[in-house]
């Protein structure tokens, strides 16, 4: 006991007596005149990694000690800090003594490991604070605005270092350099790297993001690493629109010499992967290499936007985005391929028609079953759909007003899970981390998220339950007409019954988990969307969504048209708008943007610019300025197709079609990318599987892999599928080693129906050489086609 | 001295990516690789008595109460109607229907308080086969296709490989590890052999094995004819990972084409009579046999499935004349035959399906689905020998003592191959998620 008081009276007589003081020397040069818990130790928290997930930061705690996930909540911290624990951690008397202290710097024994060195600057401000009584001033925080320097960008050039400076203006007015507080983290070190206390070391010419985390504020810039300058002027390169304007404005700068244009060949075989999922016909190449026609690009362009599948490719797309997850739909089982169908062939029809994109997006959003029409009209539509649907593979929903598939599922969706599909889908916004904490690297607290997920309380979709006793009725007499029809002692499951999605009049509204209070329907980070009875939010969300100036909507899908068409997103991943996550040519993004509303949306108009542009038209042949970029668009990427494509190309290449049989039947001749359904059984099953077509359940477009692996090769090369569309009786191979065609001319042709070029001289010499060798004419087509469709060039577009 | 140990919880991934390239540590990426790597490299070593897993696999959830936690005291209704028998290992009793196993139970461990909570088969699949939970929001990778991360692999062997596809694809898959990690596919049937005529028949891997008129002489032609032809992208290697990527995994491709170790492994004529017929006849046990020769070539998971569990009706007839006798002498060979080779310290066998049945048994003689009891069986390569694990209830509903649960058995697999089960992967969006977000080693289970 006696040392207790003994204790409390020293401690009185430090605070009275104002604790001797020494200042900590930063190493950016500063010093730090008084340790501040929140400024200083909150930053230090977090920057040493104290407060992760899986550290201290875990809602469990780690070994006892539970810090606030990444330092939101300064009151917890203090607390577990300074008293919980027996006050163990923090030592005011003897600071050296403090659990923080030894176990941080490892004296002690740390699961952890050892996270700052004694005596280190780090050391010496945990030290000053705690020697200094370790108090809190609350509210000494709080952050007005965040300022890095330089701002935008970071250009090192000549291979200078450069420091960044971040600036705190704290709402007391004072502001302050808390550079070495700060957590720099930057999205390829290949190109420059950053020290803990934000020294950048330029690496290699390209292009980074540098993300700057101040205790939850979150800034990034772009750090721009130019190629050394060459001697002589850089050289003027024509520019088609807008496009090529910013984009080798950007590359001037550093000192980045596009690639040149690419030759017609190489266009053409680009532009018929990226828009139609094809290869142009070895008939189609030669005619528009012979073509004399200065606009025959225009007109290429023009041709394959009008064509039939290349709705279907964006109808492949937006099934992906807006997740057309086959198993996911409504019982039977045997009509859930139908219902992907009809999803895919809704998109489609759209696209083909180019309607406008915030038209799309509205006919989605606002979907109900019943589109406001009575119950007999209504029922007429659903009996007349689902008599197709039993026939074949066309229906007429893609007639429907709005797309009620979309919120059509077997299980129930709950409200957050719609929120985090509407914010990936449509604004490119990743929301899951904010369903349980607030977004470490973006902007959405964990109430914004919970608003934003209520919009979606009212969306109904039961067994039985229909929007009104008028619907019920005849919905109810309808189904009890189909049970009396349906074989005895059949599934329930089996039996294909009427259901309708609505908009209740109940809100099925969830709390945020931290404050156990239900926030108002918002829209993501704005205003409260009042409801009254009868009325449906989502109406309003969809205004709010579709909306000129909505910060993300018009963004988000140029961006993903961009990727589409470039293989990288402006922001990438396409669906990662964030703080920590800026464009690569934000200039670029605002114009194509801006463009895209003044069009009214016109997504054709907006590909149309995209692929006239000298920018889509480069060669992939790299220079020595441009060859080690990956994101400023200089010359065109190399890229891996996409399942949908691998499946078309491959099989235009080898002259056959797919064969969709069984449960998903599809006419003779339907391409891969006409298909909705995200669950194939057939053969081509395998093929999408190692490709990576995605299974569409999350609302991520990370589910389509696009990393190549060995059975991609493998498949290649030995499958059984594959080996069969070479002996197939009429496919290219047989066709080829029947035909009258020369040695010389069929070199050529098997170039043409796979590189969709003609060969070089040695290519021709090695080919005709190995034709010559070959047992029969035939062994030797096969070779050769087998060869050609093995190579990097065939399985790449570029 | 403590400061020295760089694994538990302690030196991860996690860690050097929590501090960023900025970290104190100052890491590159190459240079995070190389300690991860490392990092890997000494758990195996310190840890690890496993190398490789043998999952076989009872799909549509086995009535275990018939099986592993037989309970002939319990009341009518209940019981069913097998008797227990004694096991060569004292206090230990299984169905009267697995006589072969009750004498290689001193070489295995029945963990009797497995339970869960998802009595549907396909999420259920899920749960068991990747030692997490299913959510909508991630897919999570099957263990094997764990296993083929974060264990070494042997060159000109697949390393995960599965027989036959688990609920059609859609459990057994690599998840958000990506498809460069889903299972190699065994296709066929094992050889059949007449009297006196030649074997007919047999595995082959997907796209791993060349058939027909395509013989390793004609490929090695065409990849010549190939290699003249691939020099369109030839500036671009150095400097494009695509380009260089798809080049590495051409000559992969080649290497395991050429390799006859999986060939080898796969031709089961190779084998002696008498060790065939340990197995049995039966795809299930020559499956089995085949998953055993490749885990000897170098394979470190393999998946062999078994069917018809799903016995809502007649579950005690479908027992006796179908499902019993050819799990008995599966298990039990492939026990033995590991053990005999000196294999089965090295690799571990689990043999369960998703789910358990009904202790109550319904008014079709059979039972439904139940998840809140289950038993399971592993053995080998660091787990117990002649053991088993907690109790149920006296009707065999909810376990009783030591309830364990999916990903507990998987964290515990995992740490007999030296994986800290708390390992970080990243998924796609850059989040990093603990290999099995919930299990705990179940150390007692543990020798």
């Amino acid at each position: 006991m006696l040392s207790c008081r003994y204790v409390y009276a020293l401690a009185a007589c430090a605070l009275f007596n104002g604790v001797s003081r020494a200042d900590v020397d930063l190493p950016t040069g500063g010093k730090v005149k008084k340790v501040d818990f929140e400024r200083h130790i909150m930053g230090l928290v977090s920057k040493v990694g104290c407060n992760a997930g899986s550290c201290h930061g875990s809602f469990q705690g780690k070994n006892g000690f539970r810090l606030s996930l990444f330092g939101y909540e300064p009151s917890i911290d203090y607390a577990n800090l300074t008293r919980d624990n027996l006050g163990r951690r923090v030592n005011t008397l003897k600071p050296d003594e403090s659990l923080l202290l030894l176990k941080g710097t490892g004296q002690t024994y740390h699961d952890g490991g050892m996270r700052f060195g004694k005596d280190g600057w780090v050391y010496n401000t945990f030290r000053e604070w705690i020697k200094g009584g370790a108090v809190w001033d609350r509210g000494s925080g709080d952050i007005k605005s965040l300022d890095v320097n330089p701002p935008d960008f970071a250009l090192l050039a000549n291979a200078k270092d450069k420091q960044i400076v971040v600036t705190a203006t704290f709402m007391d007015g004072t502001k302050e350099d808390i550079t070495p507080f700060c957590d720099f983290k930057i999205t390829d070190d290949a190109i420059a790297l950053v020290s803990p206390t934000g020294l950048l070391t330029p690496r290699q010419p390209g292009d980074a993001g540098l993300t700057v985390l101040y205790r939850g504020s979150v800034k990034a810039i772009r750090v721009l690493v130019p190629t050394p300058a060459k001697p002589g002027a850089y050289p003027a390169v024509p520019e088609v629109n807008y496009i090529d304007k910013e984009v080798f404005a950007k590359l001037k700068m550093m000192n980045v010499v596009p690639s040149a244009l690419s030759d017609d060949a190489m266009f053409l075989r680009r532009l018929y992967i990226d828009a139609l999922a094809q290869l142009p016909p070895p008939d189609v190449i030669r005619a528009f290499l012979a073509d004399n026609d200065p606009k025959k690009r225009e007109k290429a362009i023009d041709k394959v936007l009008a064509d039939p599948l290349h709705a279907a490719v964006w109808a492949t797309k937006l099934s992906d985005i807006t997740g057309n997850n086959t198993q996911a739909l409504e019982q039977p089982a045997l009509l859930q391929f139908k219902r992907s169908q009809m999803w895919h062939d809704w998109l489609r029809k759209r696209v083909s028609e180019n309607v406008p994109y915030d038209q799309i997006v509205k006919d989605i959003l606002t979907a109900t079953s019943a589109d406001g029409q009575k119950p007999e009209e209504w029922l007429a539509f659903v009996n007349k759909i689902d008599e197709q649907a039993g026939k074949g593979l066309t229906t007429d929903y893609p007639t429907k007003k709005t797309l009620d598939l979309f919120w059509r599922r077997q299980q129930q969706v709950p409200v957050e899970q719609w929120g985090e599909k509407v914010a990936a889908a449509f604004l490119g916004v990743r929301l899951e981390c904010a369903q349980c904490h607030k977004h470490p690297t973006d902007r959405w607290t964990q109430d914004e998220y919970w608003a934003f997920a209520n919009v979606f309380g009212q969306i109904t979709f039961q067994q039985n339950q229909f929007s009104s006793a008028d619907m019920k009725k005849a919905a109810d007499a309808e189904n009890a007409a189909r049970r009396e029809k349906a074989p005895k002692a059949n599934n329930n499951n089996n039996i294909l019954l009427v259901r309708e999605m609505f908009v209740g009049a109940q809100l099925r509204a969830r709390p945020n988990p931290a404050t156990n209070k239900t926030p108002l329907p918002k829209t993501l980070g704005g205003d409260v969307i009042a409801v009254k009875a009868g009325e449906d939010a989502r109406v309003k969300l969809a205004e709010w969504l579709t909306a000129a100036d909505n910060p993300f909507f018009a963004k988000s899908f140029v961006n993903r048209a961009w990727a589409h068409y470039f293989g990288v997103g402006l922001v990438n991943p396409v669906d990662d708008f964030s703080l920590a996550n800026p464009p690569t040519n934000s200039r670029l993004l605002d114009a194509l943007a801006a463009d895209f509303v003044k069009s009214g949306y016109d997504i054709r108009k907006l590909e149309r610019t995209i692929l006239l542009s000298r920018t889509y038209q480069l060669s992939y042949v790299p220079n020595d300025t441009n060859k080690f970029d990956k994101n400023n668009y200089s010359h065109s990427y190399v890229r891996a197709l996409m399942a949908e494509q691998v499946v078309d190309v491959l099989n235009s290449a080898l002259g056959v079609e797919e064969r969709f049989t069984g449960q998903e039947a599809a006419p003779e001749g339907t391409k891969m990318v006409e298909l909705g359904s995200s669950r194939l059984n057939g053969s081509v099953a395998y093929a999408l599987r190692i490709f990576g077509r995605p299974p569409r359940t999350t609302a991520c477009d990370c589910e389509r892999a696009s990393e190549p692996a060995l059975p991609q090769t493998l498949f290649r090369m030995t499958d059984a599928a594959v080996l069969a569309k070479f002996t197939d009786a009429n496919g290219r191979t047989s066709k080829l080693a029947k035909s009258k065609l020369t040695n010389d001319e069929l070199v050529e042709e098997a170039f043409l129906s796979t590189l969709s070029r003609l060969p070089t001289a040695k290519e021709k010499a090695d080919g005709l050489d190995h034709l010559k060798s070959a047992k029969t004419r035939a062994e030797g087509v096969t070779d050769l086609l087998w060869a050609l469709v093995n190579t990097r060039e065939f399985i790449l577009n570029h | 001295m403590s400061a020295n140990r760089t694994d538990c919880q302690g030196f991860h991934r996690r860690d050097v990516l929590t501090i960023g390239s900025a970290g104190v540590l100052g890491l590159s990426l190459p240079a995070i690789l190389a300690s991860e790597a490392k990092a890997k490299a000494k758990n195996v070593a310190d840890k690890g008595k496993a190398k490789s897993v043998i999952l076989l696999w009872l799909a549509g959830g086995p009535a275990t109460i018939d099986m592993w936690d037989n309970k002939p005291e319990a009341p009518e209704g209940i019981r069913g109607e097998f008797k227990s028998i004694d096991t060569n290992v004292k206090g230990i009793q299984v169905a009267e229907t697995f006589p072969k196993f009750a004498q290689v139970m001193d070489k295995a461990t029945i963990v009797r308080s497995l339970y869960h909570t998802i009595p549907s088969h396909g999420p259920a699949s899920v749960f068991m086969t990747t030692g997490n939970k299913p959510t909508a929001a991630l897919q999570y990778p099957a263990l094997g296709s764990v296993a083929s991360k974060l264990l070494k692999t042997e060159v000109g062997v697949p390393p995960y490989v599965t027989f036959g596809e688990l609920r059609n694809g859609l459990a057994g898959q690599a998840g958000y590890l990506g498809t460069g990690y889903n299972p190699f596919i065994i296709e066929g049937s094992a050889p059949q052999r007449g009297e006196g005529r030649a074997a007919t028949g047999g595995f082959s891997v997907r796209g791993l094995t060349l058939k027909g008129t395509f013989t390793l002489e004609e490929l090695e032609k065409r990849d010549t004819l190939l290699r003249k032809f691939d020099t369109g992208f030839a500036g671009l290697d150095k400097s494009n990972d695509l380009v260089d990527g798809l080049d590495t995994f051409h000559q992969q491709a080649l290497e395991i084409l050429k390799s006859d170790k999986t060939r080898k492994a796969l031709d089961l004529t190779q084998e002696k009579k008498e060790t065939r017929d340990l197995y049995g006849a039966t795809p299930f046990g020559q499956g089995a046999l085949a998953a055993r020769r490749l885990v000897e070539a170098g394979v470190r998971f393999a998946t062999v499935s078994f069917g018809g569990w799903d016995t809502h009706s007649q579950t005690f007839n479908a027992h006796k004349t179908r499902l019993a006798p050819t799990t008995d002498q599966v298990l039990a060979a492939l026990i033995r035959d590991l053990d005999e080779r000196g294999l089965l310290d090295s690799t571990v066998v689990m043999c369960a399906g998703e789910f358990g049945r009904t202790p109550k048994v319904n008014k079709n003689s059979g039972r439904d689905h139940w998840a809140r009891s289950m038993a399971c069986v592993l053995a080998g390569g660091g787990i117990k020998r002649g053991y088993a694990h907690g109790t149920t209830d006296a009707s065999g509903m909810a376990p009783a003592t030591e309830p364990v649960t999916p990903d507990d058995v998987s964290s515990t697999i995992f740490r007999s191959l030296g994986i800290d089960p708390h390992t970080e992967l990243q998924t796609p969006t850059g989040r990093p998620v603990q290999i099995f977000r919930e299990g705990r080693v179940i150390e007692k289970v543990l020798a």
